[in-house]
This record gives structure tokens, C-alpha cells and sequence, in this order.
């Protein structure tokens, strides 16, 4: 019995805490909470949540980077409709659980009504369950899972990155330039790899091209050995890889030790190479082709902007992961500077078909789920050692690459 | 099947046979699973890939089994002989902690960014194998792992100190009343346990990349394999190791699917139809 | 390997101390119960003091992640068995609520209720498999028993029924009621604790009645020494089969509870990390009470909130849990108990234990 003493002791110890903890945050932040949303001259707070740990920290600090510039920028002529814009930086350990926990935190803690730098798609599959009871609205430039757009899509958020299928479309429509008559195609067993190896073979076929070897490889796969040695074994004189992250990387070094590069006309990649890869990936990338997110040479006002505005904060020229955190915030001001304030609400309905210029020139936020039109690129690897970088060879307009709207998606 | 697909599946084996063997010795001679044997792995193949970029692949092959012996000395010293009274599982949830604590200190370390590393020059390109080229350095990982193996084996059955790590671990309290310093063999034993584990990193390196996720990522197939070849026994150890890597690495040209869960259902297998393991010698 | 070595040396020390006197007075049951009641009303009382969501999501978080821990606490304390595979239980309950809403438009009383049950009889399945083994044996079975299935759901094969790496959304109708609470309703912390918080309390008082009665003596019985038990008639396959699945159920109500209010579900539920990171709480609060696991999982998500700012959670989780183990044998409410029995108070008062 006197265990029972005990325990009633802990477990009002344990509340008391609690509720000490409790009571005095609330305090705090209802005032914090309360002073945002009044007042026209009051600054317009945007939660940052990037992964701080795991295989995907990297892409989270350089979001954060990109929509820094983007704030810098703004914030130097004055603000979005008379608004100063403040970041407030959370991070999380890329797991819809702790995404969640922080969002919850920037919003009813530190008043933000806006949400960027999210990662991953299930993160943002949790996080747009949330946001309509959050009362606040998130900005997607980082997760490419079609479902975001279809039967995981909601109002309060928007999907600035392109999605997968746009961007495996654009590379079905350079098919055609590219040299190589019969293809292998080596692909992560995943949703992601089966898309992309379908429409692949959708466009060799309009082409006029053939596949001969199409073959899967689980995801987190260390060892490719057998892969690459049936590709080796294979007619094919092409090659369209999807293994991206680490997988992507073991991938390339080990078809580099069977000298399997050697043997194609052309290797097209799909997520496979990006600039954060390419001194781990080394020169046998330089020839590589590979879809890009994000032109950094375009040619228009808002981009020169940005990449030398970037170039100045960072010391590089930036690439997708920071351009696409730039273009979130780009149509994140275009909503509050036509809804002229930052409320929620009025900067969904502000955002809804809205079309403005960007960093990748005009692009649409389509009404019926939330997609941002804009292009999708191939380019090729030239360069060896540290100035390696893309030359873009085609372009998928945002239009032409954007699949029609999800019925499935219904806001 | 062909000759390079046979050689594949060694080639993984010959990881895994490494790895697990040293995972064995530990748990024969001191009862415990070293949950830190996936994050010595991984210091392993860090400190080498640093060693290689500035030195050479072949100094890192000498000086990281050598760095990790050190470990392995403080994880005796500081962890095990402290703890050598306590329960099995109280030590094995400590290695669980610092292999948490090892993993992320590496990951403060070296970053987050996969990493990777070229074979060495002499090792690089292909050879031709009965008419199939083949990479050069994967045959040597082959070879280092098999020539490991066998030499440990037979000092483990030839050596008077081998003699008294099988005395040890069979019976830990007749081998020491019959006059055997069982702290100078278990010493020993941990240190060469993580020797093996850095050897099989420093191998790694050019075989595999090198990310914060490997050491937690091959720890449970390691697991796997040694409960497979029956808790405690090396050459059990070994064999399923091989067995294993054989046939992960067939089962992915079938059916990646099927190949992911071949552990799994290895394990349930054996658990079934073998509760010991393959070489089980515990009576259940 | 599934060697029943159940020479006490395999016995973790965390739960050696409470040889709990089994036959529980009159008077013991009364407090018992007084205290249970008192705790449950307390707790009712948390959303009227602090208003404040994120607060209330913490808590209810803590509520939930300690359904785990007390589930992991109970097979420690009364057979000295640790699970790292639980998460099978919790997780597989969570998807399950995901895959019935999603999949056959059950409504949530349903899809909970029905995931629970499932998982409870996964456990069945898996301690079939494992209970013979004790010590590292079982440690190791059941990590790999969980592994598989965590593989097994992310397998792009699995995609249409689990999501694989994307997760699942649990989705049913707004207006479709889970006791009396709407969808919405069920998604606000404040308002979800009453339910959260009773499961708790109702899991913990099952736990310590199951551990007061004959069949918890008869566990105390194969923990003390399996092969006494053995020779004088006892079965041990059933009790500890048995146990094992009271404690697989009490994860499965957690899973359960977690899909209903985040209405999300992906694979580290299922991970080696959330089995891990559990097990920390576990340990971290002490095994060898009843009430330590909840005071580990609030804690952990105290920390989680806290100190994950740059990434280094399993850091500090990890050093906890080292210098837990080697130092403070119990965790914090071992570490208090004896505090108490120090004091003159607790000393004579406690005389017996």
C-alpha cells in the first residue's frame, strides 16, 4: 500500500508540473499571438520547419537559405503590402510526428500563420490535415508526391515544387533529342521509380526508341551490384536511371567501378544528380543528363535578382532546393500583396488561380488544387572537378508538363 | 545465374561474415549483444574514408582496425568489466545508448552528407573472372574477408589463447577456476570484435557510400544473421553471414521485394524449425 | 538462441526490487482504488488549467506515448522480458485504424475498436514465436519481428493498402462521431484528453490488478525462476504467452488512440527509433513501478519539444539512458523509491519491502 502512496505523490507531482509549465507559456503567448494578427504595420510572421538531422538536413538549411534571400530582399523595400516579414525558424526530425509538434508550436506559440521549408511528403501528407484547424497556410517547395495534389491535397495549402509526374514529363518530351536508340531503365521500387519507368516508356515508344531492359531496386538498396551487372549484360546503349539520395550515389559509384557509363550513349537521370551531389559523385557524372527543377541562368528581372541577391548571402549560385524556397515566398507575398494584409483566409482566396511574375518567369497557382504551373528542365553535366553545373538542353513548359487537376482533390 | 551475380552475393556475404563474426565473439564471451556494433561499423568507415582522402585506402586499412581496438578497450574497460555483475540486457541497453550517442557524434563530425570514397589505384578498373569482367576491388574485398575468416579460425582452434577464448566462452566461471584470466581474454576479445567491425567499415568504403543511417541499417541484419547462425557461434556467424548475403543479393535479380524481406523469413525459419540457430549449441 | 537462460543473471536489476507481496489486502485495494479514481479526476482537470493547444497536444502526446511505455513496463516488471518489437502492436493498431477508415469507410468507433483488436491478436501471432526466449534472445526476436513488418508495410507492393513510405491518412467522414466527439473534435487536443487521459488511467489499473492477482504471482513465480515453475506442474508457455499479449494490447490502444487524433499514420511509427526511443522512456522513468513508464514517456516528450532544436535528441536520449543504466538502476522513480525509504518516514512505514 505504500507503493500507492507513493505513486498518487509522482503523479501529482506530475501534474503540478504540467500545469506549472502550462499556465505560464499561455500567458506569453496570447499576448505574442494577439499583437500579430492586429494592426496594418505589424510584421507578418512565416514558420521555417526543415529537417535539423537525417540524409535530408542539408536540402532543409538551403531552403531556409533561399527564403531568407527572399525576406531580405522584400523586407529592404518595405515589406508586402506595408508588412515587415519575420521568419521564425523550428526545426524537426523529418517525422510527420515532431513536423506536426513544431507547426503547432510556431502557430499557437510564436504566431505564424504561414509555414514553409517543410520536407518530406508525409510530413506534408500530416501537415495538411492540420492546417485547417491551425488556421494557417503552408507552402510546399520541397515535397513532389503527386498525392499532395490528389487524394492528400488541402485548401489552406499549396504546392509550389513541381510534382513528380510534371517533372518526369518533362523529361518524356526530351526523349527524343537525346542520343541512344535502346534503353535500359534502372529504378527505385517505389512509387516514385514505377511513374517515372511508365512514362518513360510512353515517350520512347512515341520517339521511336526501344526499352529493352526495365528492372527495380528497392529503396535504401547499399549493394547494386546485381543490377548494374545485368545492365552490363544487357543490348541497351541508353540509360534512364531513378535512384536518387543515397541510393543515387551508391548507384554511381558502383556503376563507375564496373565501368558501366562507358558503355552508353547517353545516361539520363531522374533525381539522380543534383549540385549538392556533385562533389561526392565526382567527374564520372560530367556528361550525365538529368531533369532540373530550376534554370538558375533564365534570363528576367526577378531571377537576376535573386541569384545575385543569393550569390552575395551565400557565396554560390544558388539551385533548386534554395530557388524553389525562393518561389514559395514569391507566391506567398503575390497572396498578401492582392489580399493587401496577412490573413489566412484572405491570402487562400487572394492566391486562388492567381498568376504573377517569378523567378522561372510567369506562373499560374491553379484554383482547382493548389499546383503552381511552372516549367520543369533537362540539362546535361559539363565541367569536371568543382565547376561542374547544368546546361539546360529543354524545357517542359508549365502547362504542357502539368497534369490536369486530381478530381480526387476537392477544395 | 551468372558468374558476377554468384560473385555479388560473396561479395556482400563477405561484409556481413565480418561483421557478424565479431558480433559473435563479443556475445560468446560476455553474454551481451553489442547494439554499438552497427555504430562501430560506422566509426569505422568515417575514420577510414578521412584516412583514405589523406593518406591512403592502405593506411586506413592498418590504422582503423587499430583505432577501433582502442574503442573496443574503453567499451571493456569503462562498460562491460564495470557492468560484468549486472544483467545481460541492462549491458546490451547500454550499448543501445551508445550506439546512439556514437552515431550522432560521428554525424557532428562528418555531417550529414553521404559520403563516398574511390577503391585505391591498384584496385580500381576490372579484372576478367572465367570470362566476365568484374571489379577489381570487390574481388579484393572477397579475399581480405575470406583470408580474415580462415585466419581467425584457425587461430581460434590452433592458438593456446584461441583455445582459452572457446574455454571462455562456453563456460566463463570453469574456465576461470581452471586458471585462465578471463578479464585478459575478454579484453582480447572485445578489441578484436571491434577490429573486425572497423575492418569491415574501412572495406565499405569503397563498396558501399557512406551515410548516418549504415550503422543502424546493417546492426539489425547483423542481428539477424547471428541469431540465424545460433547466438555465440562464430563459425555459425560466419556461414550465415555468406548464407545471407547470397541470398539477399540473388533474390533482388527475382524479385526486389521478395529480397527485402529474405531475412526476415530466414530468421522465422530457422526460429521455427531450429530454435537455436544453425549451430545452436544451448540447449532450449 | 531461444535458450530460456533464466539464471537471474539474465534478469535485468531495473526489476529485480518489487518481489510485490501477492496477495493484496482489503485495505491495499481500497487505496488502490482511491488513488486510481483521485488520479483520473485529476487529470480531467488539465484542460481547464491551461488553455493552450500546443501545451494540450504535448500532454496528450505524453498520454499516448506512454500507453507504450506502460505497455513495455508491465513485461519487464512481472516476467524481466524488454521488447524493442512493440511498436508492431502500437503502430500496427495506428494503420489498421488508417486502413479501415481509408479502405472500407468504417467510422471511427469501428476502425478502433477493430484495431485493437487486430493487434492484440498480432500479438498473439508474434509471442507465439518469441515468449520461449528470454533475456538478449527475446530482446533481439522481437526487434527483428518488428523490423519485419515495418518492412513489410513499406514495400512498394504494399503501396495500395499501406501507403508505403508516404503513410496513410486516416480519413472518414467530418460528422462521423468517435464517442460523441466529431472528427474535428477528435483532432483537438483539449478535447480529446478526457478520452486519452482515461485510457491511461483505465490501462494502468488493469495493469496493476493483473499484477496483484493469482496470475500475477504465478508471472512473478516463472520471472523469480522459470525451471522451479517448471518442475512443480506449471506450464510457462501460456502465462507468459498470456502477459504478453495484455501488454500488446495496452501498446494497441495507444496506436489506436494516436491515428484517431493525428489522423496520420507513415512508417516510423513502426521504425526501429520509436521502439528505441520507447524503450528509453521506459527505462529512463524506471521499470520497476508502475507509474515510472509514464513519467519516462513525459519526460521524453518534454525533451523531444525542447532540446531537438539541433537535431541532437538521440544524443541526450542515448546519454540518458547510459547513465540511467550504469548509475541510477530503476530510473527516476527507483531512484525516488529508495530516496524514500531513506527518509524516516518512508522507512518505517515501508519496513516490509
Amino acid at each position: 500500500m505504500r507503493r500507492n502512496v507513493k505513486r498518487a505523490i509522482g503523479v501529482l507531482a506530475l501534474s503540478a508540473v504540467v500545469t506549472a509549465c502550462g499556465s505560464s507559456t499561455t500567458d506569453s503567448a496570447s499576448t505574442e499571438g494577439k499583437s500579430a494578427a492586429s494592426g496594418p504595420k505589424e510584421a507578418i510572421k512565416v514558420a521555417l520547419i526543415p529537417p535539423s538531422t537525417g540524409a535530408l538536413a542539408q536540402f532543409g538549411s538551403d531552403s531556409v537559405k533561399g527564403w531568407k534571400v527572399a525576406v531580405a530582399l522584400v523586407n529592404a523595400k518595405g515589406g508586402v503590402a506595408g508588412h515587415q516579414i519575420e521568419l521564425v525558424e523550428l526545426s524537426t526530425d523529418a517525422t510527420a510526428d515532431s513536423t506536426l509538434r513544431a507547426a503547432r508550436e510556431a502557430v499557437t506559440q510564436k504566431g505564424a500563420k504561414f509555414i514553409g521549408s517543410v520536407m518530406t511528403s508525409p510530413e506534408h501528407g500530416a501537415l495538411n490535415l492540420q492546417l485547417e484547424s491551425l488556421g494557417a497556410l503552408s507552402f510546399n517547395s520541397l515535397g513532389k508526391a503527386d498525392d499532395l495534389i490528389g487524394k492528400q491535397c488541402a485548401a489552406n495549402a499549396f504546392h509550389v515544387v513541381q510534382t513528380n509526374k510534371m517533372d518526369i514529363n518533362a523529361l518524356g518530351e526530351s526523349l527524343k533529342d537525346l542520343p541512344g536508340q535502346k534503353w535500359a531503365i534502372q529504378a527505385v521500387d517505389y512509387v516514385t521509380g514505377h511513374d517515372a519507368a511508365a512514362v518513360f516508356k510512353a515517350a520512347a515508344k512515341k520517339a521511336g526508341k526501344e526499352v529493352v531492359l526495365e528492372q527495380f531496386a528497392p529503396l535504401n538498396t547499399t549493394d547494386f551490384g546485381s543490377n548494374i551487372t545485368k545492365l552490363q549484360s544487357s543490348q541497351a546503349d541508353a540509360l534512364f536511371a531513378v535512384e536518387y539520395g543515397a541510393d543515387g550515389v551508391a548507384f554511381v559509384k558502383q556503376a563507375q567501378q564496373f565501368n558501366l557509363p562507358a558503355k552508353f550513349k547517353t545516361v539520363l537521370g531522374f533525381n539522380m544528380v543534383s549540385e549538392p551531389l556533385f562533389p561526392v559523385l565526382g567527374d564520372v557524372v560530367s556528361g550525365f543528363y538529368n531533369n532540373v527543377g530550376y534554370n538558375v541562368a533564365l534570363d528576367n528581372p526577378s531571377n537576376k535578382e535573386f541569384v545575385a541577391a543569393y550569390e552575395k548571402a551565400n557565396g554560390s549560385k544558388p539551385y533548386y532546393v534554395p530557388a524553389d524556397a525562393y518561389l514559395a515566398a514569391q507566391t506567398l507575398f503575390a497572396g498578401i500583396e492582392k489580399a493587401t494584409n496577412g490573413d489566412p483566409i484572405k491570402v487562400r482566396d487572394a492566391l486562388k488561380d492567381l498568376s504573377f511574375d517569378s523567378i522561372t518567369g510567369k506562373v499560374t497557382v491553379r484554383g482547382a488544387d493548389h499546383q503552381v504551373v511552372r516549367p520543369s528542365y533537362v540539362g546535361k553535366v559539363e565541367g569536371t572537378g568543382t565547376s561542374k553545373a547544368f546546361k539546360i538542353v529543354a524545357s517542359g513548359d508549365g502547362p504542357a508538363i502539368t497534369p490536369p487537376a486530381n478530381p480526387e482533390c476537392k477544395i | 545465374m551468372s558468374i558476377a551475380e554468384v560473385l555479388n552475393g560473396v561479395a556482400l556475404g563477405s561484409l556481413l561474415m565480418v561483421l557478424s563474426s565479431g558480433l559473435a565473439m563479443i556475445y560468446g564471451l560476455r553474454g551481451v549483444t553489442n547494439f554499438a556494433h552497427g555504430a562501430l561499423y560506422m566509426v569505422g568507415a568515417y575514420v577510414a574514408y578521412s584516412v583514405g582522402t589523406r593518406l591512403s585506402f592502405w593506411v586506413a586499412l592498418l590504422v582503423v582496425p587499430v583505432v577501433l581496438a582502442a574503442v573496443g578497450v574503453v567499451l571493456e574497460l569503462v562498460f562491460f568489466r564495470r557492468l560484468e555483475h549486472r544483467s545481460h540486457i541492462e549491458v546490451g541497453l547500454v550499448t543501445f545508448g551508445l550506439a546512439l550517442v556514437g552515431e550522432r557524434i560521428v554525424v557532428l563530425i562528418w555531417g550529414e552528407r553521404t559520403l563516398s570514397a574511390d577503391p585505391p589505384s591498384a584496385l580500381s578498373g576490372s579484372i576478367s573472372v572465367l570470362g566476365t569482367n568484374y571489379p577489381t576491388y570487390r574481388l579484393f574485398v572477397i579475399v581480405a574477408a575470406l583470408a580474415m575468416a580462415s585466419a581467425l579460425v584457425l587461430y581460434l582452434s590452433r592458438s593456446e589463447r584461441g583455445l582459452h577464448i572457446r574455454a571462455a566462452s562456453h563456460d566463463l566461471e570453469t574456465a576461470s577456476i581452471m586458471g585462465i584470466n578471463v578479464d585478459r581474454v575478454s579484453l582480447f576479445v572485445v578489441a578484436l570484435g571491434a577490429a573486425l567491425a572497423g575492418l569491415a567499415g574501412t572495406l565499405a568504403v569503397p563498396y558501399v557510400s557512406l551515410d548516418p543511417g549504415m550503422g543502424a541499417g546493417i546492426l539489425i541484419t547483423v542481428l539477424i544473421v547471428v541469431v540465424i547462425g545460433g547466438v555465440g557461434s562464430i563459425g555459425g556467424a560466419m556461414v550465415a553471414g555468406m548464407g545471407l548475403g547470397i541470398a539477399q543479393t540473388v533474390g533482388t535479380t527475382i524479385s526486389p521485394s521478395i529480397a527485402v524481406v529474405i531475412p526476415y523469413l530466414a530468421l522465422v525459419l530457422v526460429l521455427l524449425l531450429r530454435p537455436t540457430g544453425l549451430a545452436g549449441r544451448r540447449a532450449a | 538462441m531461444t535458450a530460456s537462460t533464466t539464471s537471474t543473471h539474465d534478469l535485468p536489476a531495473a526489476v529485480e526490487a518489487p518481489a510485490v507481496p501477492a496477495s493484496t489486502s482489503r485495505r491495499g485495494w481500497l487505496i488502490g482504488a482511491a488513488v486510481a479514481a483521485a488520479t483520473f479526476g485529476l487529470g480531467l482537470t488539465v484542460p481547464f488549467i491551461t488553455s493552450d493547444p500546443f501545451i494540450m497536444s504535448l500532454a496528450l502526446d505524453a498520454v499516448i506515448l506512454a500507453l507504450l511505455a506502460l505497455s513495455l513496463g508491465f513485461l519487464a516488471r512481472h516476467l524481466g522480458l524488454i521488447s524493442l518489437g512493440h511498436t508492431a502492436f502500437f503502430g500496427g493498431s495506428a494503420y489498421m485504424v488508417a486502413m479501415t477508415t481509408t479502405h472500407w469507410d468504417w467510422g471511427p468507433m469501428r476502425a478502433a475498436a477493430v484495431a485493437v483488436l487486430a493487434a492484440t491478436l498480432l500479438a498473439v501471432l508474434f509471442g507465439a514465436l518469441v515468449v520461449r526466449a528470454s533475456g538478449m534472445g527475446f530482446l533481439m526476436l522481437t526487434l527483428a519481428l518488428g523490423q519485419a513488418l515495418y518492412s513489410l508495410t513499406v514495400q512498394t507492393s504494399s503501396r495500395p493498402v499501406t501507403g508505403a513510405f508516404d503513410g496513410l491518412q486516416v480519413s472518414y467522414p467530418a460528422d462521423a462521431r468517435f464517442l460523441g466527439l466529431t472528427r474535428a473534435e477528435v483532432g483537438d487536443p483539449g478535447l480529446f484528453w478526457p478520452v486519452a487521459w482515461s485510457c491511461l488511467v483505465l490501462a494502468a489499473v488493469a495493469l496493476w490488478v493483473v499484477g496483484r492477482s493469482r496470475f500475477g504471482t504465478t508471472l512473478e513465480g516463472i520471472r523469480e525462476n522459470e525451471e522451479r515453475m517448471r518442475f512443480s506442474g506449471y506450464g510457462t508457455f501460456v502465462p507468459r504467452l498470456i502477459a504478453f499479449v495484455i501488454s500488446g494490447a495496452v501498446a494497441a490502444v495507444g496506436g489506436a488512440l494516436f491515428a484517431l487524433n493525428s489522423r496520420f499514420v507513415s512508417p516510423e511509427l513502426l521504425g526501429f527509433a520509436t521502439a528505441g526511443d520507447s524503450l528509453i522512456a521506459a527505462i529512463v522513468g524506471g521499470l520497476g513501478t508502475l507509474v515510472g513508464p509514464v513519467v519516462g514517456a513525459a519526460l521524453y516528450i518534454y525533451a523531444q519539444s525542447e532540446f531537438n532544436d539541433s537535431g541532437n535528441l538521440h544524443l541526450y536520449t542515448g546519454l540518458a539512458l547510459i547513465l540511467v543504466l550504469m548509475f541510477l538502476p530503476g530510473g527516476i522513480t527507483g531512484g525516488l523509491q529508495r530516496l524514500w525509504r531513506r527518509l524516516p518516514i518512508g522507512a518505517r512505514r515501508g519496513g516490509g519491502r
